[in-house]
């Protein structure tokens, strides 16, 4: 995908509104040109443009309201493991899961595990791209790719027991 | 490593994260392991749904024409703002060249049009078109920096020379007189830690990129090809053990004119 169709659907996954959308991708363009001469030769340019759409949007009024109310999810994972458990059907939910469902699934996830999701699965970039755009050090987008799939699976294993009608409860962990 | 220790790793295994021997570790257990194989399979495959599941959204038509034109009007401004034209006889110093505003308004003006209607910049293309890729990213990295040359000369016998002792080959230039080339420098690039000689040069308000670097079997590209799915265009070939890459957003007569120069210069 050329780069302005990519920063296009981040910034949709990010702000979840088309024309809040619109501009924060003009924003981001002209900001590019403007701020050109810090772009470093040799460094990444999608994530360098990323990084810059990004940052517009958590200074836009969307993105600071979702970040007042951003959960507390990850310190609370804290110490939990996020190996994958493949020895359960689990592990295939996601593979296996409809495009529908799996959309709705990562709109449910909580903002900080989409958008790292997005940028390495969609966006295939590397991690230490990753941690460029979202100015983190590389082990957090590590533990939050891991901890998001997790968080993922079970939303889609959990999905598909509830869904033979109201057959048994959901249970999770 | 152990199944346990296998585990946490799995994420940074299936996103190619790990070491290369690392990697190869991976597989050689996944070999004698069938539940980490089955870990692996799962995982690569979740991510190629979560892939198609992201991939959403598109822009409007309607603001991808707004976007051009807002960049196209960008172009013509500066375009009005700035008569002067580089005169290829006159031998320009870098400062002169710099301070003379005249490569860094437009060459802005251009990355801008590039950035919008780019159709290179792609992570999920076959390798090859990968591979093209990057060479388009090296043209607008360089574009895009403050300083796009390191030697600003348009003079072939000023720039080969330079060019010595800082790749390990040579190579000739063509002779650009009465054509509607006009070299504007040179500067050393790396393409997957090789030296490349990377020569720019102008065609009216085009700038086009040449690389030249030495052929080795580690780098996968076409023995010639012609890129037509973006707006730059690109022509690639080997000639005496060098692989010559032309790329640009000028139209693709123009890059072949250029291919041909450099090409019938031996
Ligand atoms: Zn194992």
């Amino acid at each position: 995908m050329p780069l302005f169709d990519s920063l296009y659907n981040f910034a949709r996954w990010l702000t979840r509104d088309e024309s809040e959308a619109e501009d924060l991708v003009q924003e981001c363009f002209a900001k590019a040109l403007r701020g050109f001469s810090s772009f470093t030769p040799g460094t990444d340019f999608r994530a360098w443009m990323f990084r810059i759409l990004r940052n517009t949007f958590l200074t836009s009024r969307t993105g600071l309201r979702a970040k007042l109310t951003q959960s507390l999810e990850e310190d609370e994972a804290e110490g939990e493991s996020v190996a994958v458990t493949w020895e359960t059907p689990e592990s295939f939910a996601l593979a296996s899961a409809t495009r529908d469902a799996l959309q709705a699934a990562l709109e449910r996830l909580p903002a900080e595990y989409r958008e790292v999701i997005l940028l390495c699965d969609v966006e295939e970039m590397k991690y230490k791209d990753i941690a460029e755009v979202l100015s983190v050090p590389i082990g957090t987008v590590m533990s939050r790719i891991a901890r998001g799939r997790k968080l993922l699976r079970q939303a889609l294993a959990g999905e598909r027991k509830q869904s033979p009608a109201s057959a048994g409860k959901v249970d999770e962990r | 490593m152990s199944c346990p220790e296998w585990r946490d790793r799995i994420n940074a295994y299936v996103d190619a994260e790990l070491p290369p021997s690392d990697m190869a570790a991976f597989r050689a257990h996944a070999e004698q392991c069938a539940a980490c194989a089955a870990g692996a399979l799962a995982l690569t495959e979740s991510k190629l749904a979560v892939r198609r599941a992201g991939n959403r959204y598109t822009a409007s038509a309607e603001l991808r024409a707004r976007m051009l034109s807002a960049a196209q009007g960008q172009d013509l401004a500066e375009a009005k703002a700035e008569p002067a034209r580089i005169e290829p006889e006159k031998h320009w110093t870098g400062l002169e060249r710099f301070t003379s505003g005249m490569w860094p308004r437009w060459a802005l003006a251009a990355a801008a049009l590039l950035l919008i209607t780019v159709g290179l910049f792609v992570a999920n293309r076959r390798q090859e078109s990968k591979t093209l890729a990057e060479f388009a990213d090296l043209h607008v990295a360089a574009l895009a920096s403050a300083n796009p040359v390191e030697v600003i000369s348009t003079d072939r016998h000023t720039v080969k020379p330079w060019f010595q002792g800082r790749i390990p080959f040579t190579f000739d230039l063509p002779e650009l007189q009465g054509s509607p080339f006009s070299l504007l420098g040179g500067r050393v690039a790396y393409f997957h830690q090789e030296p490349a000689a990377h020569l720019i040069f102008q065609y009216q308000r085009h700038l086009i990129s040449v690389f030249i670097f030495r052929e080795t079997s580690q780098i996968a590209l076409p023995a010639s090809v012609a890129d037509q799915t973006s707006s730059f265009r690109l022509r690639t070939w080997t000639q005496g053990g060098l692989r010559y890459v032309v790329i640009g957003d000028a139209s693709d007569g123009t890059i072949q004119q250029l291919a041909g120069l450099l090409h019938f210069t031996q």
